[in-house]
C-alpha cells in the first residue's frame, strides 16, 4: 500500500435535536469516533444502510459541515483546524460528487458555467471565457458533447447529469474525490457506465476515491478496501478480498448475504435482519448493532466493543472476536 | 452550433409571442366575465341612483326624465348589451354625479393611485427582500423569531385602525405630516409642489407598506429557506464560494420566484386602489373614487373603476408569468 494521504482520528459529529424550550438537549450521534487511514491512489468504499453516518462523514471530511471533535490530517496537516481562508487551497484537492444528480445542479445556471464556477471561485481563471477551454476538456473527459456547455441541467438525463457533476468536481484537479452515493439515483445500466467512468478517470488522473454507497455490490466492484459503518461507527474495515473471503462482523455477513447473485439464485441463504436501525439519538451503551444482531450475547447489551485488528489490516468491532483475542 | 442556438432563440421569441396572444385572449375573456358580474352586482344594490340625485319635491316627471337620460328606463338585459357595446367602442359613459365622461374621471384619479402604488411597492421590496433573506439565514434565531412575530402583526393589522393611529400620532400630535389629501390646495409651483406631494404620500404609503412588506418578508423568507436546503447550494459551497456569493448568485434568483409572483398580484390589485387607506387619508385615487361612487350609486364610474382593476390584474398576471419564466428556465410557458 502507498503512503497515507488522509488520516482520520476520532472524528465525531453530533447533531443537536431541539425539543422545545425547557427540555434537555438531545444529540443525534451521526458519526462517532471514527478513525481510519486512506492511502494514496486507493479506492476506499464506505457502506452502511441509511442513517449510518456515511454521508455525514463525507461532508465533515470536506468541511461542508463542522465536526464536533476529532482530527483529519491531509498530507500531515490537520485540516479541521484551518479557517475557511486557509482551507481554500486545500479544498481544491478534496472534491465531492453528490448524491442526487437532479438536485445538486443549480437549475438556473448553464452547465458549462456550473462547471467553470469552481475555477473562478478559486481564482484559477478570472472569467468564464478563460475557463471555457478547461470546461470543454472536462466535458470531453466525462463523455459529453461540447454543445452541452450552453444547456441547462433539466435538459439532461440522470446519467448525463452525474457526468456533469463529476466534471464539476474534477475541474479543480482534486487529489481525493468523495463520491457520496454517486450512482444510487441512477438505473443499473447507467450505474455501470458511471462506475466504469470512475475507474477510467482514476487511472487517467491518479485519483484517490472515498466511495460512499449503501450498495455493497457497487462498492465491491470499485473498491480496494471496504469500510462498513453502522450508526456512525466503523464495524469492519478490510481489503475487499479479505472482507469477502473471511467476513467477521455479523452485520457485514448480513450485508453480503443480501447481494443478489444470479448464479446462486434461490440456493443462497439470506440473513434477514429484524427491525429497523436503532435510533441514533443518544444511543444506549453496549454494541449499537446488538438490538438486531443474530449472534447477540449478554455482554453486547452493556459493554461497548472496541475496533480491534483481527488480522493484519482487518479491523472488526465485535465482542465475538474481542474474547478470542483475550484467549490468545 | 451557433446556428442551432440562433434557431432556438428564434423559436423562443415565436413561442413567447404565441403565448402572449393566447394569454391575451384568455385575459379578454376574464375581463369580460368580470365586468359582466360587476354590472349586475352594482344593479343589485337596493337603491336607485336617481332618487339620490333628484330632490323628492320635484315630482315624478323629472325623475322619469332623468331615468330616461341615464338609460335606466330600459330593461336590465338591454342596458347590459348597450353597456357592452359601448365598452367595446371605448366609451365608458358619463358619471351620474358629475356628468363628466368616466374615462376622464378615472384618468384624473389613476396617476395618484399609481404614485401611491409605486412608492408602496418599491419600499416594500427594498425593505422586505433583505429582511426576509436575513431572517432565512438566521433561521430560528432571535432575529428570525422577532421578524416572524412582526410579520404576523403586520399581516393581521386592521388598516383603518393603523391609519387612525398614525394620523393621531404623526399628523395631530406631532404635526409632522398633513392629515389628508394629496397636496395642499392651491397646488404650489415646481419643486415645492413635489415636496408637498411627497409629504402627503408618507402616511398612506407607510400604512400600505406595513401590510405589504409583511407579505414580501414572509414569501422571501420561506422561499429562501426552501432554496438553502437544496443540494445545489451545498454544491456551490463545495466549489469554494463564500456565503455572500452563494446567497446572491445561487440562492436569490431561485428563492425570489414566489416573491415576484406575489408582488405581481399585489400590484394588480393595488391598481384598483387601496379603498380603505385612500378613504381614510382622503387620497384622490381609484380606491377613494370607488368608495365615493358606491355612496352615490354612480354606476358608470364604478363599472369603469372595476374595468381598470380587471385589466390591471390580467396584465400583471401575464407580466408575472413572463418574468418567472425568464427567471427559471425550467418553467415552460403554457396555457
Amino acid at each position: 500500500m502507498g503512503e497515507k494521504i488522509l488520516e482520520v482520528r476520532d472524528l465525531t459529529k453530533y447533531f443537536e435535536v431541539s425539543n422545545g424550550l425547557f427540555r434537555k438537549k438531545k444529540y443525534v450521534h451521526a458519526v462517532e469516533k471514527v478513525s481510519f487511514d486512506v492511502y494514496k491512489s486507493e479506492t476506499l468504499g464506505i457502506v452502511g444502510e441509511s442513517g449510518s453516518g456515511k454521508s455525514t462523514l463525507g461532508r465533515v471530511l470536506l468541511k461542508l459541515i463542522k465536526q464536533t471533535s476529532g482530527k483529519v490530517f491531509y498530507n500531515g496537516q490537520d485540516i479541521m483546524q484551518l479557517n475557511s481562508k486557509e482551507f481554500g487551497k486545500i479544498r481544491r484537492e478534496l472534491q465531492m460528487v453528490f448524491q442526487d444528480p437532479y438536485a445538486s445542479l443549480n437549475p438556473r445556471i448553464k452547465i458549462g458555467d456550473s462547471i467553470a464556477e469552481p475555477l473562478i471561485a478559486n481564482c484559477i481563471s478570472t472569467n468564464y471565457a478563460e475557463a471555457k477551454k478547461k470546461v470543454y476538456e472536462l466535458l470531453d473527459l466525462v463523455g459529453l458533447q461540447p454543445e452541452s456547455y450552453e444547456r441547462y441541467p433539466y435538459e439532461f438525463s440522470g446519467g448525463q447529469r452525474q457526468r456533469i457533476s463529476i466534471a464539476r468536481a474534477l475541474v479543480l484537479e482534486p487529489k481525493i474525490l468523495v463520491c457520496d452515493e454517486a450512482v444510487s439515483a441512477l438505473d443499473v445500466s447507467v450505474q455501470a457506465q458511471i462506475l466504469n467512468l470512475f475507474n477510467s478517470l482514476k487511472k487517467k488522473l491518479d485519483l484517490t476515491y472515498l466511495f460512499i454507497s449503501h450498495d455493497l455490490s457497487v462498492v465491491k466492484h470499485i473498491s480496494d478496501r471496504i469500510m462498513v459503518m453502522y450508526l456512525g461507527e466503523i464495524m469492519e474495515l478490510a481489503t475487499t478480498d479479505q472482507i469477502f473471503s473471511k467476513t467477521y462482523h455479523p452485520y457485514t455477513e448480513a450485508l453480503i448475504s443480501a447481494i443478489p447473485d444470479p448464479a446462486e439464485r434461490g440456493r443462497k441463504k439470506r440473513i434477514i435482519l429484524e427491525g429497523d436501525i436503532t435510533s441514533p439519538i443518544d444511543p444506549p451503551p453496549g454494541c449499537r448493532f446488538s438490538g438486531r444482531c443474530f449472534k447477540t450475547m449478554e455482554i453486547c447489551k452493556y459493554q461497548h466493543p472496541e475496533l480491534i485488528e483481527v488480522e493484519p489490516g482487518h479491523f472488526v468491532r465485535c465482542h465475538l472476536y474481542s474474547e478470542r483475542k483475550g484467549d490468545c | 452550433m451557433l446556428d442551432a442556438i440562433y434557431i432556438q432563440k428564434e423559436r423562443g421569441t415565436a413561442k413567447v409571442l404565441k403565448y402572449m396572444v393566447r394569454r391575451g385572449l384568455k385575459g379578454l375573456l376574464t375581463i369580460f366575465v368580470s365586468i359582466t358580474i360587476t354590472f349586475f352586482i352594482i344593479r343589485l344594490m337596493p337603491a336607485d341612483p336617481v332618487s339620490l340625485l333628484v330632490d323628492p319635491k320635484m315630482g315624478p316627471e323629472v325623475q322619469e326624465a332623468m331615468m330616461k337620460q341615464f338609460g335606466l328606463d330600459k330593461p336590465l338585459i338591454e342596458q347590459y348589451f348597450i353597456f357592452i357595446k359601448e365598452v367595446m367602442t371605448g366609451n365608458l359613459g358619463v358619471s351620474f354625479k358629475t356628468r363628466q365622461p368616466v374615462i376622464e374621471v378615472i384618468m384624473q384619479r389613476l396617476p395618484w393611485t399609481l404614485l401611491l402604488l409605486t412608492v408602496t411597492v418599491s419600499f416594500s421590496l427594498l425593505i422586505g427582500i433583505p429582511l426576509g433573506m436575513l431572517a432565512a439565514k438566521k433561521r430560528n434565531q432571535f432575529f428570525d423569531k422577532l421578524i416572524s412575530t412582526l410579520v404576523v402583526i403586520g399581516i393581521s393589522m386592521f388598516i383603518p385602525f393603523l391609519s387612525f393611529g398614525l394620523l393621531y400620532i404623526f399628523a395631530y400630535l406631532l404635526k409632522l405630516f398633513p392629515t389628508g389629501g394629496a397636496y395642499t390646495p392651491p397646488p404650489a409651483e415646481g419643486f415645492a409642489y413635489y415636496l408637498d406631494v411627497a409629504r402627503h404620500v408618507v402616511l398612506p404609503a407607510f400604512t400600505l407598506v406595513i401590510s405589504n412588506v409583511a407579505t414580501i418578508i414572509l414569501y422571501t423568507r420561506n422561499g429562501m429557506i426552501d432554496v438553502l436546503k437544496e443540494d445545489y447550494i451545498r454544491t456551490a459551497y463545495s466549489k469554494g464560494w463564500d456565503d455572500k456569493y452563494v446567497i446572491r448568485t445561487h440562492a436569490l434568483k431561485n428563492a425570489l420566484i414566489p416573491t415576484i409572483t406575489v408582488t405581481g398580484l399585489m400590484i394588480g390589485t393595488m391598481v384598483g386602489g387601496a379603498v380603505m387607506t385612500e378613504t381614510v387619508y382622503s387620497w384622490p385615487g381609484i380606491g377613494r373614487l370607488i368608495y365615493d361612487s358606491v355612496s352615490a350609486l354612480d354606476y358608470p364610474v364604478l363599472q369603469g373603476a372595476f374595468l381598470v382593476l380587471a385589466i390591471a390584474v390580467v396584465v400583471m398576471n401575464i407580466l408575472t408569468d413572463l418574468a418567472v419564466a425568464w427567471l427559471d428556465p425550467r418553467i415552460k410557458l403554457g396555457g
